[in-house]
């Protein structure tokens, strides 16, 4: 079988914990930007960043769902500090729910809102890269334990 | 001696084959699982893309909700063009919003009408809508609409019924038909006028304009409030206050 070569869990959850503090930063600067009635600045002008903010779909039962995107990323964060498969599963679990949750909103926002705001793409983008990571932690790294698994997956055996 | 070594190699050998069936076994459960995760969020992403699209969108023009009670909410108050109160009110409050908003449609029904009965009816302040267009293409044909029911007086009666017959942004329903209904709810007397005054540039550049200001002021959301009156920093930016009890405050530390 000639596989290709799988980053060691170390290094996956070193760029998972990378790529979910950069999730925190842009789920809080909407959220922040949000709260006063606002909206987050669109880097290119035009009001894409508005009309979705001020849409209806921008909140769930009151509540701004930045605030969801953040306490799925400081989530993933936590699951990138520990070499388990509870941490693997819910990393998993949670990636592919936001990635799942991204799909959709951002069908909302080229089928219905129709208005694109780039933060929430830059929100949907980095979700993505969680789930794919996330995916190639757990199918590489489930049922094993810890560093000392690393090898054993870098040598490409496979365990059945 | 050699007896107990081969004994310990055994047993050695057997815990590292059940570590590796039991770790076995744990991958194998949770990648079911993930694949059953998986599955169900495929499932719910359809379902919610399903019911979105086949969700009612609302904003009815052949069946108009509250029109009398828009009507007892404004009636016997002074307006002009989209002011509302008395003009010669010491306090002036403006609301910077988009006709198609959601957030409008509530402050519209939750908050204006105290304001209205506690500070609008016995003079204090009076109420400006100024059109900020953000939502989408038929943003500015509603706003340009309710202004030239304002040219007939019925530019509050107007914006209020359009709030409460509110269809879901952008789902087409803003059309001329609702427009033109929303204007018969409102008491628009001479409807050819009032068809023949939204689409003139008078309004049409209106539109533009407030827009435009309200970018100059820097407001980036619907509705953003504003307030001017002796007592203010010339025009005090609001943003979008929390409560009808804010605005009134406002007022009154403006007047």
């Amino acid at each position: 079988m000639i596989a290709m070569k799988l980053p060691t869990e170390a290094t996956l959850r070193r760029i998972i914990a990378f790529v979910a503090a950069l999730g925190i930063g842009v789920a809080t600067y909407i959220t922040i930007a949000d709260s006063g009635g606002g909206a987050p600045a669109c880097l290119a002008g035009g009001g894409g960043c508005e009309t979705v903010a001020n849409s209806s779909y921008s909140h769930i039962a009151g509540v701004n769902i930045a605030i969801f995107g953040i306490v799925g990323y400081i989530t993933l964060l936590a699951t990138a500090f520990f070499a388990n498969d509870m941490a693997r599963f819910v990393g998993f679990a949670t990636a592919l729910g936001g990635f799942g949750f991204s799909v959709y909103l951002t069908y909302l926002e080229l089928f219905t809102i129709e208005a694109i705001c780039q933060w929430c793409v830059a929100s949907a983008v980095l979700m993505t890269i969680l789930f794919l990571l996330n995916t190639i932690r757990l199918v590489g790294y489930a049922g094993t334990d810890g560093g000392r698994v690393s090898e054993e997956a870098d040598s490409g055996a496979e365990p059945a | 001696m050699s007896n107990k070594r081969e004994r310990e190699k055994r047993r050695e050998e057997r815990l590292q084959e059940e570590t590796k069936v039991d770790s076995g076994e744990r991958r194998t459960r949770l990648l079911q699982l993930g694949a059953g995760a998986v599955f169900l969020v495929i499932v719910a992403v359809v379902v919610l893309i399903v019911v979105n699209g086949n969700e009612d969108s609302g904003g009815d023009a052949q069946n108009l909700k509250e029109v009398s009670a828009v009507d007892s909410l404004v009636s016997g108050i002074p307006q002009e063009e989209l002011v509302l109160g008395d003009p010669t009110a010491k306090v002036e409050l403006i609301e910077y919003g988009d006709l198609q908003c959601p957030v409008c449609k509530a402050y519209s029904e939750e908050f204006l009408p105290q304001i209205i009965e506690n500070k609008v009816k016995d003079g204090t302040a009076k109420v400006t809508f100024r059109n900020f267009t953000i939502i989408g293409p038929q943003s500015a044909p509603a706003g340009a609409a309710a202004l030239a029911a304002g040219a007939q007086k019925r530019g509050w009666e107007y914006l209020e019924l359009f709030y409460r017959n509110q269809g879901k942004e952008n789902s087409g329903y803003a059309d001329d038909e609702f427009l033109t209904a929303v204007a018969k709810g409102a008491g628009v007397k001479d409807i050819a006028k009032w068809n023949k005054e939204r689409e003139g540039s008078k309004f049409t550049d209106e539109v533009v304009a407030t827009t435009e200001e309200a970018q100059r002021l820097g407001l980036t959301g619907t509705p953003s409030f504003a307030i001017k009156g002796p007592n203010s920093n010339g025009l005090e930016l609001l943003g979008t206050p929390g409560s009808p009890e804010e605005i009134e405050d406002a007022i009154d530390n403006a007047g």
